[in-house]
């Protein structure tokens, strides 16, 4: 990747008009371009820049879209040449700096996508690009009410924007605020049907409010759309596999628990739903190899010590194998629960 | 209507009719009808609120259904608050309160006459004929005071706590804050003894505040320490003594509020089970009664299938699947879902929410009493929560509800159950701050009736309503070498048409609550049993048959 100064960039404080003069006519087609590479329709954009490059060769505003284009279908190295190419031609263009630092922020360059996000409001405190990336960078920092300020105003220059609809939903779901979260998440996935952790996130609010079927529903939509990519969700199988298990679905739960093993090996939720299931299924020798590997997980996924010993504990108890259940018996009464919020 | 419609109408109305015929018994709604308008019961639950919502004000108030004029109709008392923070009852309207029922559908206040106006904040009851003179006493649990109340056979009551050796004190000589009783013979002596279960220590002196001004809710029992529970042995002689340590109770700290005895693994011991607020439940398996062990872990109760505890308050503890092993139903707050557990037999109990189709349901509701009774008299035993958040400004929260309505499940006879709470009648929409609840037959009519408790609002009198014609038989025990009450002795009954169903006797059960005494079956379309067994507490076992349906029966031990 090039090294270029960001401090440089971020110190070009120039206003960049909307639209240069080599774009002027293709104004339309480009907004066009932008929604399509927004919620994901990566070949209509594609075809339309294609033509675009031919008839507009010096539109700068191609190259931002292209560089979106390029991240958007993994091409990393291209899309950073392109991003740079673009910010460096136009640094005062906040929607550049904004759709960059989402570029590191995908790239897990936190630092970069941070500073980028600042220059881009600094910039152009009403550009609805630069407020979402901003008040999702906020959210990440635990600065969840300035963040929420961000996206509200985001949302209300461009009720459009799926991401920032996302966003949104994701402060109503973290304030257990189910119908919020509801309402935001649904506009997410409508606005960007390609994006299957909205469709998740939905699922998951939709159960707590009681709507079961559109629950069902929205976990269908996500998995139909939950490919490799941006959107991707490596939890949709486990939490659609959870929800059939209560739903007594045991063997379409089972499907999906095997699937979320598979897609995240390395948490501790998903062998510990699958063992779970397994129990339910009593099939005890399989719950004992999933509580295991549980067990010997180093990334919770929220579920923690005492959970585990608890389910060995049974797991051992129904295997006959009273040492061992002993062993994680006394462990679970040794552990202590957990000390939930200050208020119930 | 042509032909075709007319005969797929019929078809219809035929298929209608085939439950009926396939399990024998009416299929019919349950219905509950609140009658307490006119009943003479104004009974309103003052928890003696104060804007900071300490942790006290959310914990009361329990229902007890006792036929203390031996007349055969249940009277009913209710436990009430105290002003705050004084603790004390300043004014009538923190009196506890006994209703006399007039067998009429109406009820005389004779709180006054019976001396049971109580004193400082009080939370359950439980009622028992201690010292099997054939009448009822009480036992009441507080916060600064635990009162045992002799009923002196003419209308009222002496306290006779302090010559008992019943104070809700622990060894170390702290009042402890006492919710669920349970009375219960242990060593099977023929003389009842008690349980106390105990809660949180918590004072003024050390509360917390939680919430902001104006929007305070009531802090989590996670912030401070749990209690002891206390076991006290009948000495037969009108006095106790607290075997907690020496039998293996007080050694378990935990945060009790529902309380509720079965002897769940048939050994002729009773055992008990006490459901923790945010802690894991304990389960004390008896030994012959000689000590108690704490099983909680190893038989699968003490947490969800989640491996975490939830708020359990309320707790049920008898055979919904009948197959004779007494299994369990918890109230929880909401968006935790209420544990159903499956007595397996085998010392193991299978979390069973899900599977039998209460756990969606429940995920919404906050609860407090609980019961495991045949509403619709069909022979299988339905499911009663009484429901409402702990926190009075609950609805700052989406997704919670302080009032809220209680709700009924309906056993479906395949170990599953359906929520009928929309359709069992307009005494069952009624949003409140519901409490404790009791479970008897308030006008000897064979159906069970439910009387709830309920902050700031009137008591509801929950009369059972359901259609169907299905047959009954209520059974009171009269024990001879055992307790008088009978309390233990295990039933099991068979009918004409060789369904067979298990109840045993107890009062306690649901939250701070105590049921009815007399065991209650539904036998459905029978009308004949034709086997009552009864294995009591002393062992004697004694069976009686050919037994016609629909009546009270009442069985001496002998």
């Amino acid at each position: 990747m090039r090294a270029v100064s960001l401090s440089l960039l971020l110190a070009a404080f120039t206003a960049w008009p909307a639209f240069a003069e080599p774009c002027k006519g293709a104004e339309a087609q480009l907004s066009q371009v932008s929604k399509a590479l927004t919620v994901n329709a990566l070949d209509i954009a594609e075809n339309a820049l294609r033509a675009l490059s031919v008839s507009y060769p010096d539109c700068p505003e191609i190259v931002l879209h292209q560089a979106r284009l390029a991240q958007a279908k993994g091409r990393i190295s291209e899309a950073a040449g392109l991003y740079y190419r673009y910010t460096d031609t136009n640094p005062g263009d906040s929607r550049g700096l904004a759709y960059f630092g989402r570029f590191f922020l995908e790239q897990r360059d936190y630092m970069k996508a941070d500073a980028l996000s600042a220059a881009a409001v600094d910039k152009n405190p009403d550009d609805p690009a630069a407020l979402v990336l901003r008040g999702q960078i906020y959210l990440m920092k635990g600065q969840s009410s300035a963040g929420q300020n961000l996206l509200e105003k985001a949302i209300k220059l461009d009720p459009d924007d799926p991401e920032a609809q996302f966003q949104l939903g994701t402060i109503y779901d973290k304030a257990k605020a189910a119908a919020q979260a509801v309402e935001h998440f649904r506009k997410a996935a409508t606005l960007n049907p390609h994006d299957a952790r909205a469709w998740d996130y939905l699922a998951l609010n939709l159960e707590v409010v009681g709507d079961l079927d559109g629950t069902e529903q929205a976990y269908q939509k996500g998995l139909q759309v939950n490919q490799a990519g941006r959107y991707h969700d490596a939890f949709l199988d486990y939490n659609y596999g959870r929800f059939l298990a209560k739903r007594n679905d045991l063997s379409g739960s089972k499907r999906h628990l095997d699937r979320a093993v598979e897609s995240a090996p390395q948490v501790r939720a998903v062998w510990f739903e699958r063992a779970k299931l397994d129990m339910r299924l009593q099939n005890y020798q399989q719950a004992r190899a999933d509580a295991e590997k549980a067990h010997a997980c180093t990334q919770q996924g929220g579920v923690i010590d005492l959970q585990i010993y608890s389910l060995l504990s049974q797991v051992y108890a129904r295997l006959g194998d009273t040492a061992l259940a002993k062993k994680y018996t006394d462990l679970t009464r040794e552990t202590p629960p957990p000390v939930r919020g200050e208020q119930r | 209507m042509t032909p075709r419609k007319v005969s797929t109408v019929a078809l219809i109305v035929a298929l209608a009719a085939l439950p009926k015929i396939l399990w024998g018994a009416d299929t019919g709604r349950i219905q509950f009808e609140n009658r307490q308008k006119g009943s003479g019961i104004n009974f309103v639950l003052d928890n003696g609120t104060l804007p900071d919502k300490p942790m006290i004000d959310g914990i009361p108030g329990g229902v007890a259904l006792l036929d203390y004029d031996n007349d055969g109709y249940l009277d009913i008392f209710f436990t009430n608050g105290a002003s705050l923070p004084g603790l004390a009852k300043e004014g009538d309207k923190f009196s506890n309160r006994l209703y006399h029922n007039n067998h009429d559908g109406t009820f005389t206040d004779v709180t006054g006459r019976a001396g049971l106006r109580g004193e400082g904040y009080s939370v359950g009851a439980a009622a028992a004929d201690y010292d099997n003179d054939g009448r009822t006493d009480l036992y009441v649990t507080g916060f600064n005071g635990n009162f045992l109340y002799h009923n002196n056979g003419d209308g009222t009551f002496t306290d006779v706590t302090a010559k008992a050796g019943v104070p809700g004190v622990s060894s170390a000589g702290k009042k402890l804050w006492g919710i669920s009783a349970a009375w219960l013979d242990y060593d099977n002596d023929g003389k009842l003894d008690l349980f106390v279960a105990n809660y949180l220590d918590w004072s003024f002196a050390t509360s917390r505040v939680c919430g902001s001004p104006g929007k305070r809710l009531s802090c989590s029992p996670t912030l401070y320490q749990g209690e002891p529970n206390i076991l006290y042995h009948n000495n037969g002689n009108g006095t106790f003594t607290d075997v907690s340590e020496d039998m293996g109770i007080s050694r378990h700290v935990g945060k009790g509020m529902g309380v509720a005895i079965a002897d769940y693994d048939d050994d002729g011991w009773m055992d008990i089970f006490v459901a923790n607020d945010n802690d894991r439940n304990f389960l004390f398996k008896n030994r012959g009664g000689k000590t108690f062990d704490e099983l909680g872990v190893e038989s699968f109760v003490a947490y969800t299938e989640s491996g975490l505890p939830v708020s359990s308050m309320g707790v049920d503890f008898r055979d919904w699947n009948n197959d004779g092993k007494p299994s369990l139903i918890i109230t929880a707050l909401g968006g935790e879902t209420y544990p159903l557990f499956r007595n397996e037999g085998n010392g193991f109990f299978s979390y069973e929410s899900y599977k039998a189709g209460i756990g969606l349901r429940s995920f919404k509701m906050s609860g407090w009493g609980a019961g495991i009774q045949d509403f619709d008299n069909d022979g299988y035993k339905d499911l009663f929560t009484a429901n409402s958040h702990v926190n009075e400004n609950a609805d700052l929260d989406g997704q919670q509800h302080y009032r809220q309505a209680n709700a009924v499940f309906r056993n479906l006879h395949d170990g599953t159950f359906q929520d009928m709470s929309d359709d069992a009648g307009p005494g069952m929409q009624i949003r409140a701050a519901h409490r404790g609840c009791a479970f008897g037959d308030l006008n000897n009519d064979g159906k069970i009736d439910v009387v709830v408790s309920a902050i700031g609002s009137p008591a509801e009198l929950l009369y059972n309503t359901s259609t169907g014609g299905n047959h009954w038989i209520l059974i009171k025990t009269v024990g001879v070498k055992s307790n008088r009450d009978g309390i233990g002795t295990r039933i099991k009954i068979t009918t004409a048409s060789r369904l067979v169903r298990y109840n045993h006797v107890t009062t306690a059960g649901s939250y701070a609550s105590s049921n009815d005494p007399r065991v209650h079956f539904g036998l459905g379309a029978d009308t004949l049993i034709k086997e009552i067994e009864l294995k009591w507490p002393s062992g004697i076992i004694q069976v009686l048959h050919n037994v016609r349906a629909d009546q009270f029966l009442t069985v001496n031990e002998e």
